[in-house]
């Protein structure tokens, strides 16, 4: 009887996914290899037997549901061998796009005792995030409670599941999800784009061509962090200047730890317990550098609340943003609040960084591009106005700039779900508890979704007019839905005032120092290699 | 996993920002008569409503709901409110709808306008139209309700709710989006 209900299931939520299996596959191999996209189909990902058009008697009488046992995978030992062995760790996007193609757009993978069912389509993705109830759960993230319960330390967004999480979004995204409430860090991010614009000049003047930043991410990560912090701590800390504060240089060494035992860490989640005695440095050093970053939060969280405190106390006006909103309402507790704090600037800080690296690095390489966009910066701002957020919508191929960025370079190439009901996907029944892999960074490239995937061009995502929609669940850089990215109107602030003035003031080009960069996975994607570009004035 | 009803949750939370500006000392240490003016300062514009209520007439709108199963509610609400206000704070029972609180980061109160209605319906914003790409069921006449607020000029207008992927889900596999 339950099987039955599922097929009938199958049956009436196949008019969404409709026939595309089999051409966007083809497209998606056409991705690597140019010419197979015009070849014949050879290869064709049946979801249902037939034609893939489904008819109401093939999927609802006929078709049995298929398990997690008849999905297509590679054998555990491979995965070993690929990821232990060839450090498949730095390369899981290639490898998402050389699994999606080897064994179709759904497919299951071991890793030690972890079963991952990996979904590579668009519109399976669509049908997954739809159907997700009211505390969606990303992944295991029994490695980050684990140290909070270790420090009685409380969990925040990214570590908090069910009602705990429930609890936290309502009242963080009332304060930092609506675009409305954003804009009105404008002027704030504003202050620091024009110490960013500053240290451009101040860093280009120390190499002998007198236009150079070397390594632009290093750049961008002072500047993200720097933006971040104005907005969660209502506070400069100093990361742009020509000597960083010694705090705020430590939590940025906390940061670079984090991330640099992200990889044995992070998915050494895989390593049981037991192994640790015998290989204790991945644990210690992910204890070490959560302290780091606790403790910096936990720094300026107490210095807002005296100052609070101070000013209650000499009867003064206390006036302030989003932490002195926590503070004072406490709808989150003190713990809940270092916790989150903690967590949403560890988030906000390398994914900025990495995709304003990378738009550089893009409008180096594409001149063409890069004067389209600076013709239409310039068309409606003139060559010296401070762009704020209510220019944004007049400068349509700036939004389109970033959207392009997180298309070619998703920072999070991939993203977790567990399920919470039972599931039927590309007819596979996939039950609760499942650990699903969405991957957009294959999606991303599909030459269905987005002709001429491999190629740059900002210019796909401007609209003719508003109702020219394009069904892009194939790049959903920040998610979709209750548990996306919290951080992604500030993000995207940051981002578009932050390009916008660069592409204003400077020509940017690639240096003769810069070899070609690929992406590399480290936790986030980032680039495999130094993004070296000059800044050339405008005027 | 008991979770509250999302329609609960999102009536309990508008009420508590509309609350806090008068009644956030409940419970808080740092209690004094200054404490109301900071947060009035910080919440800035944090209730679901395009515009402050204060400015509202008392002269009611009425719209009417087409709900996934074809059944027209009839309801009223104050000019300035959002549609998804209006399915709040009248009960309307729309599964799913509104699941992110009107904070643009989903499409789950996508509606659908009869067309000469939607020409009259404010601007749209780039994050609407973003969020409208992901919506299911799209149309040419299609908004997220919690960016559309009423305006006497829409007295009488009929909205329809599209169907929606989680009612085939709900019908096969029992409730999963709100238990309560």
């Amino acid at each position: 009887m339950a099987l039955l209900k599922q097929m009938r299931h199958l049956y009436l939520r196949r008019p969404s996914g409709k026939a595309e299996n089999r051409h966007s596959l083809l497209c998606a191999l056409g991705f690597h290899k140019h010419s197979a996209s015009q070849s014949p189909p050879t290869v064709e990902e049946n979801v249902l037997p037939g034609n893939g058009i489904p008819s109401a008697a093939a999927v609802g009488q006929d078709t049995p549901v298929k398990t997690l046992k008849d999905m297509p995978g590679p054998s555990t030992v491979s995965n070993i061998i690929e990821f232990f062995y060839r450090d498949g760790f730095s390369r899981i996007h290639e490898i998402q796009l050389q699994h999606s193609q080897k064994y179709g757009r759904i497919f299951k993978s071991r890793f030690g005792p972890q079963l991952v069912v990996s979904i590579a389509d668009r519109d399976m993705i669509a049908e997954v995030l739809r159907a997700e109830g009211v505390a969606p759960q990303r992944a295991n993230m029994e490695s980050w409670q684990e140290y909070r319960d270790k420090r009685g330390r409380a969990t925040g967004l990214i570590s908090a599941e069910g009602e705990d999480w429930l609890k936290m979004r309502s009242v963080l995204r009332q304060l930092i999800m609506r675009p409305r409430d954003v804009a009105v860090f404008s002027d704030d991010i504003n202050g620091v784009v024009a110490d960013l614009v500053a240290r451009v000049r101040a860093l280009r003047g120390q190499q002998p061509d007198g236009l150079t930043v070397l390594n632009v991410n290093d750049l961008f990560f002072n500047y993200a962090m720097e933006g971040i912090s104005v907005i969660l701590y209502e506070r400069r800390l100093g990361c742009l200047e020509e000597q960083i504060p010694r705090l705020s240089q430590e939590y940025i060494a906390a940061v670079h730890l984090m991330f640099s035992s992200f990889k044995t860490s992070m998915y050494a989640g895989a390593i049981p317990k037991w192994l640790r005695p015998l290989i204790p440095k991945p644990w210690r050093d992910f204890c070490h550098s959560w302290d780091g970053l606790f403790k910096f939060s936990q720094v300026h969280v107490d210095r807002k609340l005296s100052e609070i405190q101070a000013q209650l106390a000499a009867g003064q006006e206390v006036k302030g943003g989003l932490l002195t909103y926590l503070l004072a309402t406490k709808d989150l507790t003190l713990e809940e609040i270092y916790a989150n704090m903690t967590e949403m600037l560890l988030a906000g800080v390398d994914t900025t960084s990495f995709t304003l690296a990378w738009s550089t690095y893009l409008l180096a390489l594409h001149p063409q591009v890069q004067q389209q966009i600076y013709e239409e910066v310039v068309r409606t701002l003139g060559p010296d106005k401070v762009p704020v957020s209510e220019d944004i919508p007049s400068l349509p191929l700036i939004r389109g700039l970033v959207k392009e960025t997180l298309r070619l370079f998703p920072v999070l190439p991939g993203n977790g779900r567990i399920t919470q009901t039972d599931l039927v996907v590309g007819g596979y029944l996939i039950p609760a508890g499942t650990q699903l892999a969405l991957c957009h960074y294959s999606t991303s490239l599909d030459e269905d979704t987005f002709p001429g995937a491999t190629q740059f061009q900002p210019q796909r995502w401007v609209r003719r007019d508003p109702t020219d929609h394009v069904d892009n669940f194939g790049s959903i850089p920040f998610g979709y839905g209750i548990r996306s990215c919290i951080g992604r109107r500030v993000a995207e602030l940051e981002m578009h005032l932050a390009l916008t003035q660069l592409i204003q003031k400077f020509r940017i080009q690639v240096s003769p120092l810069t070899q070609e960069v690929h992406a590399k996975t480290h936790g986030l994607l980032t680039p495999g290699g130094p993004i070296n570009v000059q800044f050339v004035d405008r005027q | 996993m008991s979770v509250v009803s999302a329609t609960y949750r999102l009536h309990s939370i508008s009420k508590r920002f509309i609350r806090s500006l008068s009644a956030v000392s409940a419970h808080n240490s740092l209690k004094t008569p200054s404490t109301r003016h900071r947060v009035e300062a910080c919440i800035r514009n944090r209730q679901f409503s395009c515009y402050p209520r204060a400015l509202r007439s008392e002269n009611k709108v009425t719209v009417s709901f087409i709900n996934r199963d074809g059944e027209k509610v009839t309801v009223k609400g104050s000019p300035g409110d959002s549609l998804l206000d209006v399915v709040i704070d009248q009960d309307l029972d729309i599964d799913g709808f509104g699941a992110c609180e009107g904070t643009l980061a989903c499409s789950t109160c996508h509606l659908i306008f009869e067309e000469d209605v939607y020409k009259q319906l404010g601007p749209i914003t780039d994050e609407e139209m973003d969020m409208l790409d992901l919506a299911y069921g799209l149309s040419d006449t299609s908004r997220l309700g919690c960016q559309v607020c009423l305006t006497k000029s829409l007295e009488g207008m009929t909205v329809r709710v599209p169907e929606s992927v989680s009612d085939m889900r709900q019908s096969d596999f029992g409730t999963t989006s709100s238990s309560s």
